[in-house]
């Protein structure tokens, strides 16, 4: 059964999408501002009059332009459209997720959060993979499947839309905490320890928004870090990397070359849990570290000094 | 004896001839002659659905006389003797059953619970209540006007808000579904004078089968259209039951009116979590009618129903300061069944201006969008759309329960996106937060528990008082700029010192307790728990209307709407 595919962003993922949804004889339409060249089976547009024709669209930009890309999605879309973004972050102090963004600026109600351990480039050649989709639409999983699944990718779902969101943007912090350590140094058992604490940090936060718990142990959190730590180049643990260098934020972003928002997703998250008066204190002491108000050292003997309790 | 046989048969007036609507009557005057219709649907609907599969026939009916029997057991009453022997009867003998016989049981359960379930709906009682109920209620709060004709006591105490001519522009062309927030027992009958009033028309509504229990409410409930529902009863056929019953009077085009909220708030918050159950059935209905070609959209209205003085704030709080665990699910013993607490309660409302205010908000679709002047679904830079292309499956318009069990989840968070945006603030509620918020400040790291034993230590001189309370108004009608909650004309209009002098005035003299006391030149917190139940429609905006030496104070107050 051919379904009618509309890509929203040209990067990497979408691009990867676009491919793998050709490759399984979809009819797919990419849209970008800008002209681009594309691989054969994938009509370029301009125009995003065209993605109102299709019945599934892939939403594949950073959460950043997440908002003016739904403003535009949203004069062409309504309830009949399918929305699977696969943005990892969150937007603004209000931790927004991009599901509610889509929420507010279209009114397509049937939308899934698609996230895990999913690499473009696996993605785009037809590598065996996995990936959660969050949505409370079985509809929406079984076109997901069509769309991307094969033999290739195995989609699994959630109803805790909210909790693959959450664990997937706080994941990319502990990515870029996680390859600080390394950089610097850290024995296995110690990343272990930042590991599974950072993820128990995580996700106490998380459920307070709404999240379970399952699924950030699952594979939108955990999947997706023992991903990353395995070697996957992903740019939050070249820009964990860089800062372990020395090098400042701002200058440290820039040689990773893509926008990564794990720091100012942290800080967010870092206020929300004060105003709850829950204990973060991995996420403290690395944004304290990022800016410059405490050296490793002193950072790290700030973590051991703590006390210790049950697990 | 005469509780039971109230609860079980209710009240009817004898028919000469059966009542012909007329022209221009409210859809709900045609019910009784569909009522048998309408039963045997629900009937058909919900035994269909297990009749297919033996297996499930069988988890059904065994699941109807596990708890059946429970609850029987529990009671110890007549009801128990009289259907305990079926029940446990019926559960010995469910395996040996052939399928003839396993579906004609399933009927009679299903018919025998529908029945009971059904409501019923006198055009002349219904005249009598529109003519009587204001009447009745300006009677109690003057007493001296209550064989005058067309007292305005009622007009004066209950404010409608909302833009009501667009409501009542859609009543025709669909099924109207009022969702208001829940705070007592009253909201009922306050809210269907607020329909009368702004000739919105009546609605279907299920009802608690404790409230049938008062003879004179069990008969105007009853012939007012409301629908039984018996908490008690945990079955799942009868949860089913009661959904269908509900989606089927709103796939006819029956206006209806359900508390998502599903029981009173207790600690006086705006509901944040919402039951879905009920809610879903109008999702399906809509669902439904689009996939038979049936033109009858479904919209919703959230309401927000907004007391200066809530008739039972002393024992909803007491019960939410409880222990999870030990609250009660249904109270029957507070001041809605004390005749003396209602008049003690209208003598004190009288006085005040706007002691409810009504707010119907913006009529919205099924999926959360907001609806034009002629029914069109609108998107928010106010494109129209088609609402049925929601439940289509590739351009066909198709039935799916978990589709809808997910847009109607979707829709109890819009909902209580509204509910925070439309509701109106009382004077007494504002007064109370910034008492409270002083309480919490003045006792850092104690606990809530801890706090609701200070009764009478902490005070606050006018003065400061009334500039922190000017300080919060303004703040407040800057949110209210910005669309995110409003606040009533008293709040708006008095000074910070007149309404410093009003709350302690509302309260004192109808609670038992007394929530706050002038001193001299000091108001001094008498019972916080009260105080915390008033305050508690501020905590979203508790932070947002803290200064930078009160926030700490805030957060804690927002705190109690995230762990609870």
């Amino acid at each position: 059964m051919s379904l009618r595919i509309g890509v929203v962003g040209a990067g990497g993922c979408g691009r990867a999408v676009a491919q793998a949804s050709a490759r399984h004889g979809h009819e797919v339409v990419l849209w970008s501002r800008k002209d681009r060249e594309l691989p054969d089976g994938i009509r370029m547009s301009t125009d995003i009059a065209d993605i109102g024709d299709s019945e599934l669209i892939f939403l594949a930009v950073p959460a950043l332009h997440a908002v003016a890309a739904t403003e535009e999605l949203g004069k062409v879309v309504d309830g009949r459209h399918l929305i699977i973004h696969v943005s990892r972050g969150l937007i603004g102090a209000e931790l927004k997720t991009v599901t509610q963004i889509i929420r507010e600026k279209t009114v397509c109600r049937r939308i899934g959060a698609l996230a895990g351990p999913l690499a473009a480039d696996a993605l785009a050649e037809g590598r065996p993979s996995g990936a959660i989709l969050g949505t409370g639409f079985p509809e929406l999983t079984e076109m997901a499947r069509d769309a991307l699944g094969g033999g290739e990718l195995r989609i699994y779902d959630t109803p805790d839309v909210v909790g693959v969101e959450l664990a997937s943007a706080t994941v990319g912090f502990l990515m870029v905490v996680l390859a600080y350590a390394q950089e610097i140094g850290a024995e296995p058992s110690t990343l272990a320890v930042l590991a599974t604490r950072g993820m128990v940090e995580v996700s106490r936060v998380g459920q307070t928004l709404g999240a379970k718990e399952s699924t950030f142990m699952g594979l939108a959190g955990l999947g997706d870090l023992i991903a990353a730590v395995a070697g996957d180049q992903r740019p939050e643990f070249q820009l964990g990397r860089a800062l372990a260098q020395g090098a400042k934020l701002s200058n440290a972003r820039g040689k990773v070359g893509a926008y990564v928002e794990a720091i100012d997703v942290a800080r967010h998250l870092l206020e929300h849990a004060r105003r709850l008066g829950l204990e973060t204190p991995i996420s403290a002491t690395f944004v304290a570290l990022t800016e410059d108000r405490i050296s490793p050292d002193n950072a790290i003997q700030a973590l051991m000094e703590r006390r210790v309790g049950k697990e | 004896m005469l509780k039971r046989f109230l609860s079980e048969r209710p009240l009817r007036l004898p028919h000469i001839k059966p009542y012909v609507p007329r022209p221009g009557d409210p859809s709900f005057c045609w019910f009784n002659s569909e009522r048998d219709d309408i039963v045997s649907e629900v009937v058909n609907r919900v035994c269909m659905a297990h009749e297919s599969d033996r297996g499930r026939l069988e988890i059904a009916l065994n699941d109807a006389a596990f708890h059946e029997i429970r609850r029987l057991e529990k009671q110890h009453d007549e009801e128990a003797h009289d259907r305990l022997g079926y029940w446990r009867s019926m559960i010995r003998r469910i395996g040996k059953m052939d399928d003839t016989e396993q579906r004609r049981v399933l009927h009679t359960i299903v018919t025998n619970m529908t029945r009971d379930v059904a409501g019923n709906f006198d055009p002349r009682v219904y005249r009598f209540a529109r003519r009587a109920v204001p009447r009745m209620i300006g009677g109690i709060m003057e007493p001296r006007h209550l064989m005058a004709p067309a007292p305005d006591a009622v007009g004066r105490v209950l404010k409608v808000q909302g833009d009501v001519e667009h409501l009542r522009k859609l009543q025709s062309e669909g099924s109207l579904v009022f969702v208001p927030t829940h705070s007592s027992n009253l909201d009922s009958i306050v809210l269907s004078q607020a329909l009368e009033v702004s000739g919105l028309p009546p609605t279907i509504y299920g009802a608690g089968k404790n409230l049938f229990t008062n003879p004179i409410i069990s008969f105007f409930m009853h012939n007012l259209g409301a629908y039984r529902v018996d908490r008690r009863i945990r079955v799942n056929l009868y949860k089913e039951i009661l959904k269908l019953y509900s989606q089927v009077m709103i796939e006819r085009g029956y206006h209806s009116l359900f508390f998502p909220g599903g029981t009173r708030s207790r600690s006086g918050m705006i509901e944040r979590r919402l039951k879905l159950g009920l809610l879903g059935s109008a999702v399906e209905a809509f669902s439904m009618n689009r996939v038979r070609r049936v033109d009858r959209p479904v919209w919703f209205v959230p309401t927000t129903i907004n007391y200066a003085l809530v008739l039972e704030a002393e024992t909803l709080i007491k019960d939410w300061l409880m222990d999870e665990g030990e609250a009660r699910y249904i109270i029957e013993d507070d001041e809605f069944s004390r005749i003396d607490r209602w008049f003690s309660f209208f003598r004190k409302v009288v006085g005040m201006r706007g002691a409810c205010i009504i707010r119907f908000g913006d009529p919205i679709d099924p999926f959360g969008n907001n609806v034009g002047s002629r029914g069109e679904s609108l998107t928010p830079n106010g494109r129209e759309i088609d609402s049925g292309g929601y439940i289509e499956r590739r351009g066909k318009p198709v039935t799916d329960p978990a589709r809808d069990g997910a847009y109607t989840r979707e829709l109890g968070e819009v909902l209580a996106k509204r509910y925070e945006q439309d509701t109106v603030l009382m004077s007494t509620q504002v007064v109370a937060h910034v008492l409270f918020r002083h309480l919490v400040q003045s006792t850092p790291g104690m606990d809530l528990f801890a706090r609701q034993r200070l009764r009478g230590e902490i005070g606050l001189d006018c003065e400061t008082l009334g500039r922190e309370l000017g300080e919060a108004r303004d703040r407040l009608q800057e949110l209210e700029r910005q669309g995110r909650v409003r606040t009533s004309e008293v709040v708006k209009g008095d000074t910070p010192q007149e309404l410093l002098e009003r709350a302690p005035s509302i309260w004192n003299g109808y609670h038992s307790s007394t929530a706050a006391r002038l001193e001299g030149d000091r108001v001094v917190i008498g019972d916080p728990s009260l105080l915390l139940y008033y305050q508690n429609r501020l905590v979203p905006f508790a932070e947002a209307i803290a200064s930078p030496d009160q926030r700490q104070a805030a957060c804690e107050i927002e705190n109690l709407g995230v762990h609870r």
